[in-house]
């Protein structure tokens, strides 16, 4: 069975998982394919290239307006502080206000173009007052670098890596707080079997859970290693973590009101709002920990 | 390590005191762990009970208002603010909650600040109501957080209620069966250790001084056995059994009615056993109606010999006449020393010619069989008188009366001759 992993700290319950070999009391073998942004991952399973994916709560509220189908199984990790606003420090952009008319390079249908529609909402700015530029989050560094925007909107780790690498010559903008950013675990509509083989999947995560609040000295060591990055990289985004399994009425109302701004800002070329509910399978997370099942107001 | 019973009574009691200890402790112990459970699960709906407070008031207050006032708002904070900071002290995976619900309060409170701040004067009535929901949102993020929270303790306190009764239950098994097993043990120890003694004190009565060897070894029962092996031991060596002793009296019965009923000289019956043959037979021919005889026989001129040769071989001429007798009477004859040179045999089942055939036979035997006295041979010679029994005779005395006077009529009438009784001539025999 294959995993698509996003690239992440985030998917830190996944390496985890691999390392203390959460998987192998459970009914599954757990292969991973490590693709770089939610997107990604959203889209090799519904190509049907995996079995599972990893994406964030945005991926899944743009996602909710096209003819797709798939559902979420669980939520695993958050952060009120993984997507940031980074300008460059010479051009001196002191606030969200001056972003207006700015060219911004952003991660299409994802947390970063979310991220960038709240931070202006909150200023009285709409997404016409600036000009989008939709990059890979690999990219985005590198737009910055070369003046082909004026600001970008990655996530972790790039954020981090791009303030090692232009160190004082750009500035990140404290945006902690303003937006949460959920991963989950997707998967096409599943059959009886499939939710048989995402509950073993979630029984494997909930061990990982419960290793990285018992033992996360150790657990940053993990993500380390897997994602090949710095200590001072994990102390830096840790505290923004929290790695726990649920699918609740919060998740539901976030993803509902991601896909409602998404129609309304004009970020999504749908116009039909379509119920969270209907991407919700919250069968597999009922067997393995039903009291992280909270959907009924 | 053996114990000796005393020591093994405290160690049960040690052990079972322990276990009781334990017992206590857990007891207290799980009541502090459902107490310090009790006390999140009130927290998490402090927490609830709070987050839908500040939930209504987002619902219910118009934040975009120009004159909006903040107090009641940070007020309501604040008492939240407080209300996490106070909480108790959580598990791993209750704490990851706790993270969650801070920092999504935090992200409430940066949220409501950021609007505050502006106003969001610029913003359309879109923007309002969407921020507006992600408030709430996060307020129902963090209501979720609490609730799930809750549970999480509820099912802690279950738990630990569980285990506790487990662990009660097993404890008190351990205690019973320590108990049970301690009792058994010592019951068994006594009882087994008292059945052998009391086994070897019916040996020591039936005179088999052995040693106690327990089945159950106990050092207060081994000295019990050492003092009574030790007293065995002495009784073993000084005691002579019963039945050793009833063989000892039965020998020297046997011997000294031996003694009492021999003729000391001759070794043929005396007077004394005489009798009591003479009066046994005399009863049963009595009973029967059967024949009894018996041969008076007296050594003639016996106090001759006596002055002639000595008492010595007197004495050996009584030795003599009484082997020749001896051999030659029947086996169920009877042949005593009636008195000095006096003998009398008893012929049962006998008349008058069997007894004298007898009597003419001792007669040739004495004739052919000297006596040697300094290379000189002396020959015996015997008067004998026979009496038979008849219906004039009333006890055995009678008819040795009459034997008596027999043999004096044969002294009377030259010795060496048989007189009888049978009829009043006098048959006289000579050898």
């Amino acid at each position: 069975m294959t995993i698509a992993v996003s690239k992440t700290p985030l998917s830190n319950p996944f390496y985890v998982a691999k390392a203390i070999n959460a998987f192998d009391g459970t009914c599954v073998s757990v292969e991973y394919l490590e693709v770089i942004g939610g997107m990604t991952a959203f889209g090799k399973v519904m190509n049907g290239d995996v079995d599972f994916g990893t994406s964030s709560d945005s991926v899944i509220a743009f996602q909710s307006l096209s003819t797709q189908t798939f559902v979420t199984h669980t939520m695993f990790s958050q952060s009120d502080n993984d997507v940031k606003l980074i300008t460059r420090t010479a051009d001196d952009i002191q606030s969200v206000m001056a972003l207006k008319g700015k060219k911004i390079g952003v991660i299409k249908r994802s947390a970063s173009e979310y991220l960038l529609s709240t931070l202006l909402a909150i200023e009285g700015l709409v997404m016409a007052d600036v000009k989008l530029y939709y990059y890979k989050p690999e990219d985005l560094l590198q737009a910055l670098h070369d003046h082909q925007v004026d600001a970008i909107v990655p996530w972790e780790p790039y954020a981090y890596q791009i303030s090692q690498l232009l160190g004082d010559k750009i500035k990140t903008h404290d945006t902690k707080n303003l937006s949460t950013l959920s991963f989950n675990l997707i998967s096409l509509p599943p059959d009886p079997l499939l939710v048989e083989k995402a509950s073993c999947v979630i029984l494997g995560l909930q061990k990982a859970i419960d290793y990285i609040s018992a033992n996360p000295i150790e657990s940053k060591k993990i993500v380390l290693r897997a994602l090949n990055l710095e200590p001072s990289f994990i102390e830096w985004v840790w505290p923004d973590y929290i790695f726990k399994l649920g699918l609740n009425q919060s998740l539901k109302i976030n993803i509902e009101s991601q896909a409602r701004w998404a129609i309304e800002t004009q970020i999504s070329e749908y116009r039909e709002e379509s119920t969270a509910e209907h991407f919700i399978d919250s069968r597999a997370l009922l067997q393995v920990a039903p009291d992280a099942v909270n959907l009924s107001r | 390590m053996k114990l000796s019973l005393q020591q093994q009574i405290l160690l049960f009691t040690l052990i079972s005191s322990a276990l009781f200890v334990v017992l206590v402790t857990s007891i207290i112990w799980s009541t502090q762990v459902v107490n310090i459970t009790v006390k999140r699960v009130q927290y998490a709906h402090q927490v609830e009970d709070q987050t839908n407070v500040l939930k209504q008031f987002i619902l219910s207050e118009n934040i975009y208002s120009s004159d909006y006032n903040t107090d009641n708002w940070l007020a309501l904070e604040e008492e939240f603010n407080t209300l996490l900071k106070l909480s108790p002290v959580l598990t791993p995976q209750q704490q990851t909650i706790q993270n969650s619900i801070s920092s999504q309060n935090k992200s409430v409170q940066r949220l409501f600040n950021a609007i505050h701040k502006n106003k969001l004067k610029n913003a359309n009535p879109a923007i309002k109501k969407h921020l507006k929901v992600r408030l709430i949102t996060q307020l129902d993020a963090i209501r979720t957080d609490s609730i799930q929270l809750s549970n999480i303790s509820d099912q802690d306190i279950k738990n630990v209620i569980k285990n506790q009764l487990i662990f009660v239950l097993l404890i008190l098994i351990l205690i019973i069966f320590t108990l049970a097993y301690g009792a058994f043990r010592l019951i068994k120890v006594f009882k087994t250790s008292l059945n052998e003694v009391k086994m070897a004190f019916k040996e020591n009565h039936s005179g088999h001084f052995q040693h106690i060897h327990f089945s159950n070894p106990s050092e207060e029962f081994e000295s019990i056995a050492k003092a009574f092996n030790d007293m065995n031991e002495k009784l073993s060596v000084t005691t002579i059994s019963l039945e050793s002793m009833k063989k000892i009296v039965k020998e020297r019965t046997q011997k000294l009615e031996q003694l009492s009923n021999t003729d000391s000289l001759t070794k043929v019956a005396n007077r004394r056993a005489l009798f009591e043959r003479g009066n046994a037979e005399f009863s049963r021919i009595q009973r029967t109606k059967g024949q009894l005889a018996i041969i008076l026989l007296d050594c003639d001129l016996f106090k001759n010999i006596n002055d002639k040769y000595g008492h010595v071989f007197g004495d050996k001429v009584l030795i003599h006449l009484s082997d020749i007798c001896t051999k030659e009477i029947r086996s169920v004859d009877f042949f005593a020393r009636y008195g000095g040179e006096e003998f009398i045999i008893i012929l049962p089942d006998s008349g008058l010619p069997a007894a004298i055939e007898t009597a003419k036979r001792i007669q040739q035997s004495l004739a052919s069989h000297f006596i040697k006295f300094e290379e000189k041979d002396i020959t015996i010679t015997i008067s004998v008188g026979i009496s038979t029994a008849n219906e004039q005779h009333n006890n055995f005395e009678a008819l040795v009366k009459d034997a008596d006077s027999a043999m004096y009529k044969a002294k009377e009438n030259g010795r060496n001759r048989i007189e009888t009784t049978e009829n009043k001539n006098t048959i006289i025999k000579k050898a």
